[in-house]
């Protein structure tokens, strides 16, 4: 089991500094960040300034080490846009990410997984077409465009909801949350739906499809032979057996979501993480890039790390250390 | 003294009188939905349009721009050439920082002084360069000394913001900057509004200071939310959220300004949209029609620039690419600007007269080129590329048209790796120095000119007129030679100005009058409840 944990966090560590890596080539390859930022008017000499300022002049080779240093010492440099520290940058809007994803995960997990497999247990009936009928459009229909359907619906006609924005936050175990309060609710509502449909649409058709697969096997015909009820039938041999390939999913989309809810975040105004990246990235900005990623890649270490214990809990023959 | 003070102060103050009675909070507050914002709370780090329309809530200037770009007096209420290397400056009297201390030329020097210290990327130095010294005359007087004669130091002056020496007096370094002003503590200013919070990339909250200079401010409260895409602002004033939205699109314009709950404004922005054609004697991405790299360059023959110039169709830019949302340009400015030349006609469209003119040249078959631009940066810069990628195709010049995004766009020009590329220039000043002096001078350091000049445009008379313009004081002789300038570079063809841009705002019809400008700044102080 230790030699396992090991193994992993060598294999981020690994990933992480292949990440910062990527990103000091990639940016130098663009060119340099100041052409960007730097405003039009300024003189050669200025500009020349300015680089040598930021270290931008030195070689890459020189501006790594210089990083890798800071790194060592927990400092991620500042932001070149900002001038604030990153981490603290990146921690100020990661609550924000971190509730919206939470709650679309979440909930596409607790509907999905039911309607999957009663679309799997019944498919002929008309409702479980209807469910798949409905998956299609979850995952076909581009996030953008149900985002804005979704604010003239709610917000611009009918006026239920708002049309975007993050809600009054209240701490909570020394993090601002706005999931606390009815008015943060309905901020959080119309986004985390947004987010959560394709997962829905995909969480459906793999509920029902190990469902179908699992019907058919040896030890349903069995457990029903014995008289078990049907109900005991679908939680006990059904719901486990298709348990893997769904935790294997909701860990990358939980990941995946938490890193990149940008087009969600864009359009409902949300004060994430989705929007800084994305923007940083626009303006070249490399100390948050860099730590971003850096985190995003911890992220998914930490989640498949999860999702592997999981495995384990649910099925005894996938424990590390376990003959296989 | 500017009009606005006057038309602002008695609505300001019926506004406060009525809020003393029945009006709720909600009606006194402003919650402004833009598409960017500030930086920082330094005024002095960043000189991005959008950073330096925040600080205006809350710091002054020296000299402000007006709504149609022209300086006005404002902390200082005069100012004067002493001698060709001197400016003094009067600042006006009673004016108070928002912890009650009066502003005094102290706090000017201690805020020009610590630019160069605390300036980031988007360098604010470009507005102090010029100054060599500092010298305070008395607590109202105080003189600016430049290495040489600078005429336009006034219009330098129009994005330095005043800082209280004393609650910013720690925050010097780059360091211990942000801390100091994020936080309150340093945010201190002259302003309309004082800072209560704000989280990057999100939303900037003021409250209004009752002492301020030119009366208070119409609104108790201003949220400014930072709602980066379009449809989402628009949605978001649609679904009453936001009083105020900026840079409505085109596509949603006659929607708004149907709605009759809305209200829309447009103005002429300061960008100017130009065809750059490099003049090296070898570009890289000018081809003959084999595809191998053309030489000479082409686009050195005045025949060919001037074709490619009669190719544009300047009227279906603006009619239809740009959904009315522009004006046809013909120099480099708009007009009015400092420097803009009434003298410069309307551009032609002939394609018949361009073919002719390619096939005198010797390319009678035409040629091919990549043509540049940026598809992220400024309202239709990437649609208005592609359509003169047609235009051009016209005449027999096969165009290969690349619109990217500026983070590639920008620092590829700067490697002058371009032949052929368009992008907006902001006349931000409102003055032909700074547009005529960064592009059209030849590119030379030593003499500060010509450093956004990316496609080796030289001509020595444009040289002589834009030095002398630059170290004349009076304001009659520098402007006739920046006009001389202007019609000399238009004539040359090598930039052809294309699109003047227009901006739009909306609001709530029943909640605000909205007051657009120039600049596209968006400020609180100057949109007035409706009554």
């Amino acid at each position: 089991m230790l030699g396992f944990l090991i193994n992993r966090l060598l294999q981020a560590a690994a990933v992480m500094a292949a990440m910062t890596v990527i990103v000091f080539v990639g940016v130098h390859a663009i060119g340099n960040p100041i052409d960007v930022l730097i405003p039009p008017d300024a003189t050669q000499q200025i500009r020349a300034d300015v680089i040598a300022r930021y270290g931008l002049d030195r070689p890459l080779v020189e501006q790594y080490l210089a990083f890798v240093g800071n790194l060592v010492r927990g400092d991620f440099g500042r932001s070149f846009v900002f001038n604030v520290p990153v981490a603290e940058l990146i921690l100020s809007r990661l609550p924000a990410t971190a509730e919206l994803t939470l709650l679309a995960v979440l909930g596409a997990s607790l509907l999905g997984i039911p309607l999957g497999i009663y679309a799997g247990y019944r498919p002929r009936s008309p409702v479980s077409r209807a469910i798949m009928g409905a998956s299609i459009l979850g995952f076909s229909v581009p996030t953008f465009w149900i985002g804005l359907i979704l604010i003239l619906t709610f917000a611009v006609e009918l006026r239920w909801l708002p049309a975007g924005g993050r809600g009054p936050t209240a701490v909570l175990l020394g993090v601002p949350w706005s999931f606390t309060s009815g008015e943060g609710l309905a901020h959080l509502l119309l986004p985390a739906l947004n987010l959560s449909l394709f997962k829905l649409a995909l969480l459906i058709r793999l509920a029902r499809a190990g469902t179908r697969e699992a019907m058919l096997s040896d030890y349903v015909r069995f457990a029903r032979a014995q008289g078990l009820s049907e109900l005991t039938v679908i939680r006990g041999h059904v719901l486990k057996n298709i348990a893997i390939p769904i935790v294997t999913v909701f860990g990358l989309e939980l990941g995946s979501t938490l890193a990149f809810a940008v087009v969600t975040e864009t359009i409902f105004s949300w004060p994430g993480v989705g929007k800084l990246i994305i923007d940083s990235i626009r303006d070249l900005d490399r100390p948050v890039m860099v730590a971003y990623l850096v985190l995003v890649t911890f992220l998914f270490v930490v989640i498949n790390l999860v999702v592997d214990l999981v495995y384990g809990a649910l099925d005894p023959r996938l424990r590390p250390g376990a003959a296989g | 003294m500017t009009g606005w003070g006057h038309r602002v102060r008695p609505l300001a103050l019926a506004t406060a009188t009525l809020a003393l009675g029945a009006l709720g909070a909600a009606a006194q507050t402003l919650t402004i939905g833009l598409r960017g914002g500030p930086e920082s709370l330094d005024p002095h780090f960043s000189a991005l349009g959008t950073h330096a329309e925040a600080m205006k809530h809350i710091y002054d200037t020296l000299v402000f721009a007006d709504a149609k770009n022209q300086v006005q007096p404002w902390l200082a209420e005069s100012w004067k050439a002493v001698d060709d290397t001197t400016w003094e400056f009067k600042l006006r009297k009673g004016v108070k920082f928002h912890d009650g201390s009066e502003m005094t030329a102290a706090d000017v020097k201690f805020s020009i002084e610590r630019v160069p210290a605390v300036a980031g990327p988007v360098t604010t130095t470009i507005y102090v360069k010029n100054v060599a010294a500092i010298e305070i005359v008395d607590p109202h007087t105080i003189r600016f000394k430049t290495k040489e004669p600078v005429a336009t130091l006034p219009y330098d002056f129009v994005r330095v913001f005043v800082v209280s020496a004393k609650a910013a007096a720690a925050a010097t370094t780059k360091e211990a900057s942000p801390q100091e002003f994020n936080s309150g503590k340093a945010a201190i200013g002259t302003g309309p509004f004082r800072y209560v919070s704000w989280t990057p990339k999100g939303d900037l909250v003021l409250d209004r200071f009752e002492g301020y200079w030119q009366g208070p401010a119409p609104w108790q409260r201003v949220v400014r939310k930072e709602m980066s895409s379009d449809p989402a602002r628009v949605a978001a004033l649609r679904a009453g959220q936001v009083d105020v939205i900026n840079y409505v699109p085109s596509a949603d314009y006659e929607t708004l300004q149907r709605d009759s709950r809305l209200t829309v404004a447009k103005a002429d922005s300061v960008y100017v949209f130009n065809l750059q054609l490099d003049q090296r004697e070898r570009t890289p991405r000018v081809y003959d029609l084999d595809g191998k790299v053309a030489e000479p360059n082409p686009l050195r023959d005045a025949r060919v620039r001037e074709a490619i110039d009669l190719a544009i169709d300047r009227r279906t830019l603006v009619d239809i690419v740009l959904e009315g949302f522009g004006k046809p340009a013909n120099q480099l400015m708009p007009d009015g600007f400092f420097g803009s030349s009434a003298r410069i006609p309307a551009k032609p469209f002939d394609v018949e007269r361009a073919k002719k003119l390619l096939a005198d040249a010797g390319y009678g078959k035409g040629f091919r080129i990549d043509l540049h631009c940026t598809n992220d940066r400024l309202p239709g810069d990437g649609v208005v590329c592609g359509a003169l990628g047609q235009m051009l195709a016209k005449i027999g010049v096969v165009t290969n048209v690349q619109a990217i995004s500026r983070t590639v766009f920008f620092p590829a020009q700067a490697k002058l790796e371009y032949s052929v590329f368009m992008n907006g220039w902001g006349t931000l000043t409102g003055e032909a120095s700074y547009t005529l002096g960064s592009m059209a001078h030849t590119p030379a350091p030593d003499v500060g000119m010509g450093q956004f000049n990316r496609i080796a445009y030289s001509n020595k008379e444009v040289d002589r007129l834009l030095e002398l313009g630059r170290a004349t004081l009076d304001d009659g002789k520098r402007r006739a030679a920046y006009e001389e300038a202007m019609e000399k570079i238009v004539a040359d063809r090598a930039y052809l100005s294309l699109v003047v841009l227009q901006t739009a705002w909306g609001g709530q019809a029943a909640k605000v009058v909205l007051a657009p400008r120039a600049d596209e700044d968006t400020l609180a102080y100057f949109i007035k409840p409706k009554r």
